[in-house]
């Protein structure tokens, strides 16, 4: 059993791929190693507050994925750095006939270290394919926020459900004192031309699906209580819970049904916004893109 | 030509007693997250719940439970599957019911079907290194009894759909010949519940739908409820 579909992919060298370590030099978070290749880059860093946490903004060029495209990434958050990642605007999933793009991602974080994963929508349109796989190691110190929003293309007839294929799976796991622990397998799989997705038990009638994983030693209960409250005041159908434990800390999913975009990233960053202020003292991103 | 057996299989019976909902794994206060569509007032009837127990068994039943016990049966060490399912079991109702009901069919299993198998996942649940997951304690009994792959998952995946129409009979309510028209029509989501989890890989494993595990954390939180999940 193969624990990605790697071998499937028509084309294995990356159409674009980017490798970027964040360590701490002088209270500030900056890049000790970057690099890239083909339709993948990072635009100059920025940083948005005086907390040190460094904002890299990534670009796709070419602006889609495509047919067999394979995308490469590879960050490191060293001990202590913090990290604000990006996109400079949505991906975009085109018609990808007989084949699919894939994104593969790998994620570290080492102790006390921050990582805000904070991409632009996905946006799938009509016959396409795409798989993402996401790794994530981290240490029981650190502290990791990513969120995530899928809408279904336009496309000539109006429907929402064109597309073949999405795959988004992402594995996180807890590594401490040589002990690697699974946290949490967040498999979201939706198919449209296989089974009606639109209705009770799979998308309930809605159309855009939103995803915020959260994994940081303050995750509580209380928390998932409070997040749920704050949700509740959003037009969106929303569920939070608190994760398995693994090496002594837990994580919290909320997952969310909208029909809208802008509902689901002012819900998405509502709930960011809550937890920046607490744990970081830092004001709600506002990552001013357009 | 075959011969025209003349006895049942050796395992018939325990399977039967296995999956009868008598077994006392407490899967009578579970609704594994369809009272959250009762309050919703989106399952009020015969027809409604079968929408809801079709979606269940094509999706939860078939990506997570139905994969894991073949998984097993296909000799992936129950320490890793157990694991898996922790993680993946992502709303907290869910995870503990799946546990909840995997440790006393463990305790049962221990007393009328012992195995060398049983006594390797007991230990290991014992000693805090595995959960105790309701499908693996379930494909550990029937492998060591030997019940092959497709009637082990079919057992399994009726028993767990009778157990919720029961609990749907008695929460809705709906009348008793509702409940075993719903099982009837219940038998062809099994039937395309084992042919589909025989097609799927290890990436597959736990892709579950939004709008069952939001109705499932959403549980959590309903005031009146007559189930734990």
């Amino acid at each position: 059993m193969s624990t990605t579909a790697a071998a499937d992919s028509a084309v294995e060298t990356p159409r674009g791929e980017l490798a970027l370590r964040i360590d701490v030099r002088g209270g500030r978070s900056v890049a000790s190693h970057q690099y890239h290749q083909g339709a993948l880059r990072v635009l100059r860093p920025h940083y948005l507050d005086d907390s040190g946490q460094v904002c890299y903004v990534v670009v796709n060029p070419g602006g889609a994925y495509l047919g067999a495209d394979l995308y490469v990434l590879e960050v490191e958050v060293a001990d202590g750095a913090k990290l604000l990642l990006t996109t400079q605007s949505a991906t975009k999933i085109y018609r990808t006939p007989g084949s699919f793009a894939e994104q593969r991602m790998r994620l570290r974080l080492g102790e006390e270290s921050q990582l805000e994963l904070a991409p632009d929508q996905l946006i799938a349109y009509r016959e396409a394919s795409y798989r993402q796989n996401t790794h994530i190691t981290l240490h029981p110190t650190s502290s990791l926020v990513m969120s995530e929003v899928i809408t279904p293309g336009w496309s000539p007839d109006g429907a929402s459900f064109r597309y073949e294929e999405l795959r988004l799976r992402t594995e996180i796991r807890v590594e401490s004192r040589g002990k690697i622990g699974l946290l949490a397998l967040d498999n979201l799989l939706i198919r449209p031309p296989a089974y009606d997705v639109t209705g009770m038990g799979f998308m309930e009638g809605f159309s855009h699906v939103g995803s915020l994983i959260v994994v940081d030693r303050r995750v509580d209960q209380a928390l998932v209580d409070e997040l749920h409250v704050l949700t509740g005041g959003h037009d969106a159908y929303t569920g939070v819970s608190l994760t398995a434990t693994a090496n002594g800390i837990s994580g919290l999913v909320l997952r969310s049904l909208s029909n809208s975009t802008e509902e689901l990233n002012r819900l998405l960053g509502a709930c960011s916004a809550l937890l920046r202020q607490r744990w970081h003292g830092t004001a709600p991103l506002n990552l001013r893109k357009y | 030509m075959p011969n025209t057996p003349t006895s049942p299989a050796s395992y018939q019976l325990a399977l039967q007693q296995l999956c009868d909902s008598a077994l006392p794994t407490g899967a009578f206060a579970h609704s594994l997250g369809f009272e959250s569509y009762i309050e919703r007032g989106l399952v009020h009837d015969e027809q409604s719940f079968a929408v809801w127990l079709a979606a269940f068994a094509g999706q939860q039943l078939t990506y997570s439970d139905a994969l894991a016990i073949r998984f097993l049966y296909e000799d992936v060490s129950v320490a890793e599957l157990d694991a898996l399912l922790t993680a993946q079991l992502l709303p907290r109702q869910l995870r503990e019911a799946s546990i909840k009901m995997g440790t006393r069919l463990l305790e049962i299993g221990a007393e009328i079907f012992p195995s060398l198998e049983l006594a390797e996942y007991r230990e290991l649940v014992g000693s805090g290194r595995a959960a105790g997951h309701q499908p693996l304690a379930f494909a550990v009994v029937a492998r060591s009894l030997g019940v092959p792959l497709p009637e082990a998952l079919a057992a399994y995946l009726f028993a767990t759909l009778t157990s919720l129409t029961q609990n749907a009979v008695r929460a809705i309510p709906l009348g008793q010949n509702a409940g075993q028209r719903l099982l009837r029509k219940a038998a062809g989501d099994v039937a395309a519940a084992v042919e589909r989890a025989a097609t799927l890989d290890r990436s597959d494993f736990g892709a579950v739908s939004p709008g069952l595990e939001i109705s499932q954390m959403r549980h959590e939180r309903q005031r009146a409820r007559m189930f734990m999940s």
